[in-house]
């Protein structure tokens, strides 16, 4: 349990250090450090198969992209744009209401002492596997036309046009 | 799901039409694709509707009739399209292809019965949009409209999976009827993460339908994508989701409405003065009809508050009413923008009197647009009205009356501007048949719905 508490602290505090760093590519760095707590937590609650892809997909190929994208934009303090107070105003009143309904509902759930749930094995590659090809696969084969269609998007998007004569 | 599968491979073959350089074929494959489609849908009609695969989704009436007017619309707005995409040169196949791709999804959140179904649907439709308002890639207003679309519906699909998530963890399934029971079981005893779920839920979907305060994307996006992607985007994509939300709302959430109700009363009350004040005040037409588009959807939110089947029918009625005038609406401004160069309002100067039809044809959806009697779009909005009449939402009704009000100035102006300004100059535009074909069928649509709606009525 105090394990829990330790790296859902260390989650809190990289993921507001995400925000408040002015640098973005430290900021990146710290959501890799925030993704990488998180990857500790599925390990925790013994979904080794959320973790896998979570260490490999986030952490490994999103983040690359993320920094990609921002070495390319070069992107620093000075070409931040600025914002105006009112809207920084707006964010923080938004951002204050979600928290508080978020808040309202976790508040009054039962905190159950045990780290792993009642099912232990629930979040095993052969349990996950089953109920995917066994309870959606209808979902899980519809998911193929949303790639088949991103594919075709990217190839549409970014195939350069043979100039025109 | 006959429907789905027929339009996957139907899709694939377009792909390997253009592979070919079969460019001639694609529009009629595409046709008869759809027609396959509808067969199939239609041979659903009398079965007994049961959730199929797991309860993933069920092919109830709701579900058919939406399916069949998405399938309809996807029909009309495609061969409008043809001219279009045929004059961007290099893959003409792919966009047929994207159409059809985000008909599956429309087709798969009309008739979903299980979150992870209304999840996928949701992003087949919307990517392949995404794409599609993307497709004039020099046009720098046609990237912006893409990036602009992708970043605001990852962004409320983010909410959309949050609420879902909530309510997993509230009720421990994905499955409509489990969270029916759920609710009607415990109605003293709903975890906070539910109505926590419904909220963002509600704003995810508010999102997707560009319902106020959540549409600051719909003008620029509407506006910047090309004019028949934009078409397609105000119909059928906005009439799927309104069938999802609809469905979610009618299944699940019924008996929480005293939770709900107050918060989707003054969405609906922000959407539709937002929606017609900022509409009068343009000066493009297609700007106008995309801020029209948002008071629409605060008109069509009204089923959604009047639960029910008189709401279900109404929310048929208004759709299709709103798609078949937005077709005419946008194919006349694709042609006028294509001969004059301009989407303002002065480029419509003097069409009363050098093309008569066709002015005619664009008065006629600009009225069943404002709902005047014995056009569609007032049937359509008569039976909103007495559906939130039954719900004693009175003070809505007068505000939304004066809205209506509101509305028919605006889209009596561009009726002014054909029939009482003149032009400079002579040109008489060209209208090919396709283009006048696909109007005079909405045109008869509209006017048959308007004269007599129980053709559509009696469907559910």
């Amino acid at each position: 349990m105090s394990l829990f508490y330790f790296v859902a602290f260390l989650s809190i505090i990289f993921a507001l250090m995400t925000i408040f760093t002015k640098n973005p590519v430290h900021s990146v760095l710290y959501l890799v450090v925030t993704f990488f707590t998180f990857t500790i937590h599925y390990i925790m609650l013994n979904a080794q198969f959320l973790a896998i892809v979570n260490f490999i997909v986030y952490m490994g190929a999103i983040m690359v992209l993320f920094l990609f994208v921002l070495m390319l934009l070069n992107l620093n303090e000075d070409t931040e744009p600025m914002k105006s107070v009112l809207v920084k105003v707006m964010g923080v009143v938004a951002g204050m209401c979600l928290l508080v309904v978020l808040f309202g509902a976790f508040r009054v759930l039962d905190v159950s002492d045990a780290l792993v749930g009642p099912q232990p094995d629930i979040g095993l590659v052969k349990n996950l596997g089953k109920v995917l090809f066994n309870e959606f696969l209808l979902p899980f084969e519809i998911t193929s036309i949303l790639l088949l269609t991103a594919m075709v998007g990217a190839v549409v998007l970014a195939k350069n046009d043979t100039k025109k004569a | 799901m006959g429907a789905i599968i027929t339009l996957s491979l139907l899709a694939i073959l377009i792909l390997y039409l253009g592979l070919y350089k079969a460019e001639k074929a694609l529009l009629p494959v595409t046709l008869i694709g759809l027609a396959l489609a509808l067969i199939f849908e239609l041979r659903l009609w009398g079965e007994n509707p049961e959730p199929l695969f797991h309860g993933m989704v069920l092919f109830d009436r709701f579900s058919v009739v939406f399916s069949i007017a998405c399938i309809v619309l996807s029909g009309l707005i495609v061969s409008l399209s043809k001219e279009f995409f045929h004059s961007l040169k290099a893959h003409v196949a792919e966009y047929y292809a994207l159409v059809i791709f985000s008909l599956i999804g429309a087709i798969a959140i009309t008739s979903y019965h299980n979150f992870a179904m209304l999840f996928v649907g949701i992003e087949i439709m919307s990517v392949a949009v995404y794409i599609l308002s993307g497709i004039r890639k020099v046009d720098t207003y046609s990237n912006e409209a893409a990036l602009k679309y992708f970043i605001m519906g990852a962004f409320s699909t983010g909410f959309l999976l949050f609420g879902i998530a909530l309510m997993y963890g509230a009720t421990g399934s994905f499955d409509l009827s489990i969270l029916r029971d759920y609710v009607t079981d415990n109605t003293s005893s709903i975890s906070p993460l539910f109505y926590a779920g419904i909220s963002l839920l509600l704003i995810g979907l508010c999102f997707k339908v560009g319902a106020a305060p959540f549409h600051f994307w719909t003008p620029d996006v509407y506006d910047g994508a090309p004019t028949m992607i934009t078409t397609y985007m105000s119909t059928v994509v906005k009439v799927a989701s309104f069938a999802a939300f609809f469905r979610l709302f009618d299944f699940v959430l019924t008996p929480l409405d005293a939770y709900w109700t107050p918060v989707l009363l003054t969405i609906v009350v922000i959407t539709l003065f937002v929606g017609n004040i900022t509409a009068v005040m343009q000066n493009s037409f297609k700007r106008m009809l995309a801020y029209s588009s948002v008071s629409h959807a605060g008109y069509m939110l009204f089923a959604i508050l009047a639960i029910g089947p008189l709401a279900s029918n109404g929310l048929l009625v208004y759709s299709i009413a709103y798609s078949l005038a937005s077709i005419i609406g946008f194919g006349a401004l694709y042609i006028v923008k294509r001969d004059v160069g301009s989407e303002l309002f002065e480029s419509f100067n003097g069409l009363g009197r050098k093309n008569p039809l066709f002015a005619g044809l664009l008065t006629v959806a600009m009225l069943s647009l404002a709902g005047i009697p014995f056009t569609a779009g007032f049937i359509g909005k008569f039976m909103m009205f007495s559906a939130a009449m039954s719900q004693y939402h009175i003070l809505l009704l007068i505000l939304a009356a004066f809205n209506a009000v509101i509305g028919v100035f605006y889209y009596l102006r561009v009726v002014v501007h054909m029939y009482f300004k003149n032009a400079e100059d002579e040109f008489v535009l060209q209208i090919s048949p396709m283009h006048m074909t696909i109007f005079v069928i909405a045109f008869i649509g509209t006017l048959v719905l308007g004269v007599y709606p129980d053709v559509l009525t009696s469907l559910m």
